[in-house]
């Protein structure tokens, strides 16, 4: 929760007081897994090509009322970012700018918190858009799954324990099918699978095993 | 694509490439806690769940039914019938689609491939489940071809008064070698080589009426029939031309010719081969032939129980044939070769085991007596024929003997109140007289019913060998042997699937004295004596052909192998899901079956 400081900060600087909804209590029980694709790794200069939201009601992932958008950027995408998304320039040229899509994504995802697999870095990339359009950023709560993650699997590691939070490992030790990564609505799905799992983990108590390395000069010779 | 929903997976592979995309857009994912039920037993339920990772138990009561895992689809009965059949629960952290209740609903109704897939009647799934059931090897067309088509000799009709010559004038002008003859309001058939052999050995003038040298025993089948039925009707009478008739009318012939090219099988030609046979080692390669036909009939796509039908027919005429070779006439005049078992019940395909056997009016010769033993049963052995693993054959002089001895023997055995003994009653049951005194089976069989009558004890022992094996739950052992990562599940189909149902319906029959002793005909006659609910005999039916047909199936496989012990296991994880569920269901008809029969015959005492 904001504090009461920080929520009247945030009004004082939002320039559309239609985006007022944004502080309103949220839902009981529902969130929002917001992937975004992009031009590059920096939120500085980068641009999103493409955008997925899927709202979590309980433990119901609602894949039929998702929301997704192309995103025509101002720069076209480079040879290196459209091997990661797929999404060529003229697959980017058909989308719709930015200034359209933000207001929608805005009033879809509401005052829900957000989820996702580094979702601060998608946070920050929407936010460049939402400071530019809105005069603010995103106030919602964000829900980190690789740090749930962390919690469930490395909470008490003994010290030295190699941690390995890669989006592929944490997807195989959840059991979770590969529905191919780096499209926006496969990563926001995966990544609310991966939250509806550990948040259950994380209320029964259970936690993941850490498999023991076994030593190398172990293995028995001539038995 | 990017939600994972896989439309290749049975039953979805049905939809046409917009109703999936309509499926995709209004699925669902559902996140279920281990424990957790899904849906409760007799409710309804408003979505279709299909499991995306983890695993889900159907439970009824205490007794665990099966596993479900990714691609497996639940619970049609719950979302069509709205009632559930069993409970479903989350064993593991588990992921479904939710695809909305009514969106499947509309899609049944639309397509009719993809609603098969949800009938409750076990019966009617399997008809769906055969035809999508492809032939290998490209040979579909012959599955879907019709008589029609394969037709060459079109229908010349010529009256009974007409001349030989006449008769013979007409198949020039028509280029056809059979004439079609009416005569006195009947129709008969007149082929050449009728009339050359009524000229040219009989000597009969050329004025002769046709009629006279024709027969009018037509063996007939329709214009729109498979052409898979004219090769039963062709094997079965020994026929090489058949009749085709379209409604009232007589449109052509049909010639084995004609299908040689479409059937790689050409059973229609055993039969001939069989008579043709003058000695015991001309017959070795007709019996082979026979063997060899099922898996190619199998392959072309021809419901097993079709084939067992045919194989049926042909192994019968194989043993009369050796019978005749073998037997001296002190046998032949006493004797009634007699057969037992699946072979009984025409229900064998792949051969695996002999299951005959002799009953004598009197006493024979026992030198004659014992070389006919061994030489009918060796015969048999050399046509590779599996000796019988419980030595149900002629060598064996159990069942091989008397009348006299066979009806002590019966009583024998019903004292004796064994599994073992109960078992051979079972055997005995099952008998179809083959060739010889055909009288002697049924007195026995007479006194058999008369023993049993009334003897409510008796019948209970009798009934209580269905519980030999217990039907297992699909897949239980599966998930736990494949998370320790050792063994894999199987299912062996003849004790857990076939079995139950061949001896529940034995001892129905027995109890009420019925002759048949095809299962699907002891069925028909229990429901039409009201001792057996038709719903439920029609599902075991179904059943039965589903068991038969994953039997034959790896059958097959095993025969390929080389690896005969393994030809009843079924590996439920090798199967697809729309396989598995079929499969399931099957089994809890079995289930259900059992439950009758023990309450029917008190089986409960033991």
């Amino acid at each position: 929760m904001m504090g009461w400081i920080r929520r009247r900060l945030w009004r004082a600087a939002l320039a559309d007081p239609d985006f007022l909804f944004l502080l309103d209590p949220p839902p009981e029980g529902e969130a929002v897994s917001l992937d975004c694709e992009t031009t590059g790794l920096d939120p500085w200069v980068d641009e999103i090509v493409a955008v997925a939201a899927v709202p979590v009601v309980g433990n119901r992932i609602l894949t039929s009322s998702r929301f997704e958008a192309v995103v025509r950027p101002t720069r076209m995408p480079e040879a290196g970012s459209i091997k990661v998304h797929g999404l060529r320039q003229r697959d980017v040229a058909a989308g719709r700018p930015m200034s359209e899509v933000l207001p929608e994504l805005l009033r879809f995802i509401g005052p829900r918190p957000l989820v996702g697999y580094y979702i601060d870095f998608d946070v920050r990339m929407v936010d460049r858009y939402a400071l530019h359009q809105i005069g603010t950023r995103l106030p919602n709560r964000r829900i980190e799954v690789s740090s749930l993650y962390y919690d469930r699997k490395y909470g008490k590691a003994p010290p030295g324990t190699a941690v390995d939070l890669r989006f592929a490992s944490i997807r195989t030790e959840l059991g979770i099918p590969d529905l191919g990564q780096h499209d926006a609505l496969a990563d926001a799905v995966m990544a609310a699978m991966m939250w509806v799992q550990l948040r259950d983990l994380q209320a029964r108590g259970q936690r993941l095993r850490l498999e023991r390395r076994r030593e190398a000069t172990a293995a028995p010779l001539g038995a | 694509m990017a939600t994972g929903f896989d439309a290749q997976n049975p039953p979805f592979d049905r939809l046409t490439q917009q109703e999936v995309e309509e499926l995709r857009a209004a699925a669902d994912i559902g996140y279920f806690t281990p424990g957790e039920t899904i849906i409760a037993r007799g409710r309804a339920s408003d979505v279709l769940h299909v499991v995306i990772k983890g695993a889900v138990e159907a439970r009824e009561g205490e007794a665990l039914q099966g596993v479900l895992g990714p691609r497996d689809s639940f619970d049609s009965r719950a979302l069509v019938h709205r009632a559930a059949g069993e409970d479903f629960i989350a064993a593991e952290e588990t992921l479904c689609f939710l695809l909305p209740g009514a969106l499947v609903r509309a899609l049944i109704a639309r397509n009719p491939a993809f609603a098969a897939f949800f009938y409750a009647d076990v019966s009617r799934k399997l008809e769906a489940f055969a035809e999508a059931r492809r032939p290998e090897g490209g040979m579909e067309g012959v599955l879907r071809a019709r008589v029609r088509d394969a037709m060459r000799h079109r229908a010349v009709t010529i009256p009974g008064s007409a001349t030989i010559a006449e008769a013979g004038q007409a198949m020039r002008e028509a280029d056809v070698n059979a004439l079609f003859v009416r005569s006195d309001g009947r129709v008969g058939v007149v082929t050449g080589m009728n009339l050359g052999k009524a000229a040219v050995l009989r000597g009969l003038p050329l004025d002769t009426p046709v009629a006279e040298v024709t027969h009018f025993d037509v063996v007939s089948v329709e214009a729109d029939d498979f052409l898979f039925d004219a090769l039963l009707a062709m094997t079965r009478h020994s026929k090489r031309r058949l009749g085709v008739r379209d409604g009232d009318a007589w449109v052509g012939f049909l010639e084995d010719i004609d299908l040689l090219g479409q059937f790689a099988g050409n059973s229609q030609l055993i039969p001939g081969r069989i008579d043709g046979a003058r000695s015991v080692e001309e017959l070795a390669a007709p019996a082979r032939a026979i063997q060899d036909q099922v898996e190619r009939l199998w392959r072309q796509g021809v419901k097993v129980e079709a084939i067992a039908e045919i194989t049926s027919d042909l192994n019968r005429r194989l043993l009369v044939r050796l019978f005749e070779l073998v037997a001296p006439p002190s046998i032949r005049e006493q004797g009634c070769l007699i057969l037992m078992g699946s072979e009984g019940r025409g229900e064998q395909t792949v051969r695996t085991d002999q299951d005959n056997g002799l009953l004598l009016a009197g006493p024979v010769p026992e030198a004659e007596l014992a070389a006919f033993r061994e030489a009918f049963s060796g015969a048999l052995d050399s046509y590779g024929f599996p000796p019988c693993p419980g030595n149900v054959m002629v060598r064996n002089p159990l069942w091989s003997q008397t009348l006299e001895g066979m009806t002590r023997q019966l009583r024998g055995w019903i004292q004796e109140r064994t599994p073992e003994a109960a078992m051979n009653i079972a055997i005995f049951l099952d008998a179809v007289a083959l060739t010889g005194r055909l009288a002697l089976l049924d007195e026995a069989k007479a006194a058999l019913f008369g023993m049993m009558r009334g003897e409510a004890a008796l019948m209970a022992h009798f009934a209580y060998l269905i519980e030999s094996f217990a039907t297992p739950s699909l897949g239980v052992l599966g998930t736990i042997m494949a998370s320790v990562g050792v063994g894999e599940d199987a299912i062996d189909i003849k004790k857990a699937g076939i079995f139950p149902i061949v001896h529940g319906v034995r001892t129905m029959a027995l109890d009420r004295g019925i002759a048949a002793t095809a299962t699907s005909g002891r069925i028909d006659a229990l429901v039409a004596g009201g001792a057996l609910e038709e719903g439920l005999g029609r599902e075991l039916l179904g059943a039965l052909r589903v068991f038969m047909a994953y039997r034959i199936a790896s059958q097959i496989d095993a025969v390929r192998r080389g690896n005969v012990a393994a030809e009843a296991l079924v590996r439920p994880s090798a199967l697809t899901s729309a396989d598995r569920d079929i499969l399931r269901d099957s089994l809890r008809v079995v289930r259900h079956f059992r439950e009758v029969i023990g309450t029917r015959f008190k089986t409960s005492v033991f």
